[in-house]
């Protein structure tokens, strides 16, 4: 491995080497955390990728942050561990703020025994969010599942979205609702979602949404499943249910009515644009490529033309999970739109 | 079916009111104010897609310029004021929402045509009638104002809209003119839709007093006079008077600090937990401290309140005049630049604890906070021996490097018992790295949204003024129990005998 995530330390002494580690750097630096970040992945190179993220977001999110990289379907045992502090300058006192990194490469049974080995080193009274960079696999480790406060995973990745939903609400379940279920997907849908609510802030739009007869979502390649979930949250919220489960599929609204859905595969943004129409009206949603703005327009016969535009965050994912981590609490509405669009998994 | 008033899309996606499409018309709309802060407060706010979609922001003031020359204006202090970078599509779409109207605030027909601008608003923007104004201007403009929004019948709302009136400190200067203001008010705009402003409430610190003392079991068990032996308020700066000597001079410390900005700190401190969240549930736990305070007159303003005034000194190394050198103060100025005060909350919860208020110009160094400091530990087992040890305090810090620390006693490693205090501190900046809005962002969407808990109620305001007139007027009686300190020094000798005199030393910042 070319990439050293820290410096090497045996297993059983990483909280005295980080201990150490603090001794050794002084008074100018101050340790910070809110949370225990754990990621887990399965893919080589992972250590060195999740890095550069914790770099990019503890600055703004202190935390301890425990990298995983596992490979449990190695023969033997193996396990290896590196510490590092990420740090920043804060204010004018020339003093620095840190967050502490554990990583670990494990392989075989060593892999196999995350509990043991990896959350033995939780920074204990704080919140444990996993992040979940792997297909869940059955059967579903209660033991495991019953640790994590906040389970983040991001829908986008999967190439089997219906067989991973399910093991989600496997999971939601054993831990008998208290892991909050955060996908990365849907964080990365708010932006989106804020900026179409607001559309129907303005007069004498909301009764328009009664009328939706047709559905315009852009999305880029790999964004399917984000477009859906779009899908879905607009479906739970207007009370449409799902009539014709296709590539385009169709909704049926309260009054019977059909809203029809055109999900279109473009280049740009994740989602680039959306369009709603009712018989009497146009709202549109517009990211240009390359924009760091969303613009809304509503245009109508009964309805004044209003056009606005708003800051649209960057897409990267240290921006999505930094915003998740930021916003903290529960997510009623993902659960309902993901099964509002239930017949469109794959 | 959605509701004809509620968004469906809204749910889950923000946990506070939308704000609602309106007209906000600044009084005095080319002063400071607009462009240090509300501007560039609102410029945030539409960056972030918080405002209602439809808003038309009327700057209405006296000088003659247009609306193309007040934008450009406003996007060069905004450029320089905003917490964020200025981004030019953005703004310009931001912009396109501002419209200048040149007005004495005292011509009638000034306000003939300001109404006709706002109905072509509406008719084009869809702000549906909903008007906000903000009273950006000096206490003595707000009649004129007031009147003609009543004869225009602009102050009225038309069914299904609203009309609200954001006024900014000083609400007054005494009892009675905060009174006739009030009442002022109140006869164009009824109390629901008054919003006084007092921008300590915005500041993220402020909001969190409530929050440590009622989301933590620990505190708020230990939050009385069993186990608190007394609080320090204290809010100092280095600065001078800098160019506001002819408000300052009429105003001093005591109208200008004490009677809104630490007094609101003090109900924030000693309120009683409220019913509800409601801005009415919290505001009126907030006046039952005010009316608990034990009413300084007379001789007892002398006992209990140390006033002085700055003399040439030195700040940061660097030689600074004394206030009464500063341009613009008369030489023979009494005004105070520097209040200590020791006051009592007759009521249960705080029955002989004393509260300690401090606020000082031309300090070493600035900053506001909130110290609780709980009493001793019983003097057996560590607490034999003469010195004693020192108290847990607790201190939150409103600004600069906003925070909570706990002061607590702890063993030095070593074969010998010797206990040292440590300190356990929480920083906003370390732990939440993220930029927190303007107490005005916060404040303006809270206007637009009719929600009123940050703002100031009539009876808050009126209970504060009746606390501090006591203690103007026993000032008014003599002059000779004016202190003075060097400028660059922690205050004068008669404030520390006040603080020693309970056996209290002020805490150094």
């Amino acid at each position: 491995m070319s990439f050293i995530p820290g410096i090497p330390v045996p297993i059983g002494a990483i909280e005295k080497e980080l201990g150490k580690l603090w001794e050794e750097s002084g008074d100018t630096k101050t340790r910070a955390s809110l949370i225990n970040l754990a990621i887990y992945n399965e893919k080589p190179g992972s250590l060195e990728r999740n890095t550069e993220i914790i770099r990019g977001i503890a600055g703004e999110h202190a935390m301890r942050a425990i990298l995983v990289q596992s490979d449990p379907m190695a023969e033997g045992s193996s396990a290896e561990a590196w510490i590092t502090m990420h740090c920043y300058l804060r204010g004018s006192q020339g003093g620095s703020v840190c967050s502490e990194q554990v990583s670990f490469e494990l392989s075989g049974m060593a892999a196999r025994s995350l509990q043991s080995v990896v959350f033995s080193h939780l920074d204990s009274d704080l919140p444990l969010c996993l992040w979940w960079q792997a297909d869940f696999r059955p059967p579903i480790d209660g033991k495991l599942w019953r640790w994590v406060d906040r389970l983040l995973f991001d829908s986008r990745h999967w190439k089997n979205p219906k067989d991973q939903f399910d093991l989600i609400r496997q999971i939601a379940g054993l831990a008998e609702a208290r892991t909050v279920l955060c996908d990365l997907n849907w964080a990365r849908s708010l932006p989106v979602r804020q900026a179409l609510a607001s559309i129907f802030d303005a007069p004498g739009t909301l009764p328009e949404l009664e009328f939706l007869g047709k559905l315009e979502i852009d999305h880029a390649p790999g964004s399917r499943t984000t477009a859906l979930l779009l899908a879905g949250w607009l479906a739970d919220r207007l009370g449409w249910s799902l009539s014709k489960p296709t590539a385009n599929p169709e909704f049926c609204d309260r009054n019977g009515r059909t809203v029809s859905v055109d999900l279109n595969e473009t280049e740009g943004a994740s989602i680039s644009r959306m369009q709603l129409s009712s018989g009497n009206a146009e709202f549109h949603l517009h990211r240009e490529s390359g924009s760091d703005l969303y613009v809304t327009t509503a245009t109508g016969t009964d309805i004044p033309t209003t056009s606005r535009m708003v800051r649209a965050p960057r897409e990267e994912t240290r921006e999505i999970l930094l915003a998740e981590l930021s916003r903290g609490g529960r997510h009623p509405l993902y659960t309902k739109a993901v099964r509002a669009v239930e017949g469109l998994w794959t | 079916m959605p509701s004809p008033t509620s968004n469906p899309l809204r749910e889950g996606i923000a946990n506070r009111l939308s704000p609602e499409p309106c007209t906000l018309v600044i009084f005095g709309a080319t002063g400071d104010l607009t462009h240090r802060k509300l501007i560039p407060a609102l410029y945030n706010l539409a960056a972030e897609g918080a405002l209602p979609p439809a808003l038309t922001i009327i700057g209405f003031a006296r000088r003659e310029k247009t609306s193309e020359q007040f934008r450009k204006e406003l996007e060069e202090s905004t450029r320089k004021f905003s917490r964020t970078p200025l981004n030019e599509e953005l703004w310009a779409q931001f912009a396109s929402s501002i419209i200048y109207h040149q007005s004495p605030f005292d011509q009638a027909e000034g306000y003939t045509a300001f109404a006709r601008q706002m109905e072509e608003a509406d008719r084009q923007r869809g702000t549906g009638g909903n008007r906000l104004y903000y009273l950006a201007v000096a206490p003595d403009q707000f009649p004129v104002i007031l009147g003609h929004l009543r004869e225009s019948g602009l102050s009225t709302a038309t069914p299904g809209s609203w009309a609200r009136v954001i006024v900014e400190k000083p609400f007054g200067k005494d009892l009675k003119s905060a009174q006739l203001l009030n009442t002022l008010v109140s006869e164009v705009f009824p109390e629901c839709d008054t919003y006084r402003i007092d921008h300590y409430l915005g500041k993220e610190t402020a909001q969190n007093i409530m929050v440590m003392r009622f989301a933590n079991s620990i505190f708020e068990s230990l939050w009385d006079s069993n186990h608190i032996s007394h609080v320090q308020i204290t809010a100092v700066e280095p600065l001078g008077v800098e160019g506001r000597a002819g408000y300052y001079d009429t105003s001093g410390a005591m109208r200008d600090m004490i009677q809104n900005h630490l007094l609101q700190l003090l109900t924030l401190t000693a309120m009683e937990p409220p019913t509800s969240l409601s801005a009415d549930a919290i505001r009126d736990e907030k006046v039952k401290v005010l009316r608990s305070l034990r009413p300084l007159r007379g001789d007892d303003v002398f006992k209990h309140v140390v006033r002085a005034q700055y003399t040439a000194g030195l700040i940061n190394g660097q030689p600074v005049p004394g206030y009464r050198e500063a341009d613009g103060v008369p030489k023979d100025s009494t005004t105070e630049t520097y209040v200590a005060l020791q006051v009592n909350i007759d009521n249960w919860r705080w029955a002989g604890v004393p509260f300690f208020i401090r606020t000082a110009k031309r300090m070493p160094k600035g900053g506001t906070e909130i110290a609780i400091t709980f009493k001793s530990v019983p003097r057996v087992l560590f607490n034999q021996t003469g010195e004693g040890l020192d108290e847990n305090v607790l201190v939150i810090r409103i600004q600069p490097d906003e925070g909570v620390s706990l002061r607590m006693s702890a063993k030095m490693p070593g074969s010998s018992l010797r206990i040292e205090p440590v300190k356990m501190d929480f920083h906003y900046g370390t732990s939440f790295g993220k930029a927190t809005p303007e107490a005005y962002e916060r404040l303006l969407l809270d206007a637009m949204s009719g929600d009123a808990t940050l703002f100031a109620r009539r009876d808050e305001v009126e209970e504060a003024w009746a606390f501090v007139d006591g203690i103007e007027e026993a000032w008014k009686t003599r002059s000779d129990d004016l202190a003075f300190h060097t400028a660059g020094s922690w205050g004068p000798a008669e404030a520390a005998d006040l603080a020693a005199r309970h056996g209290v030393t002020w805490r150094r910042m």
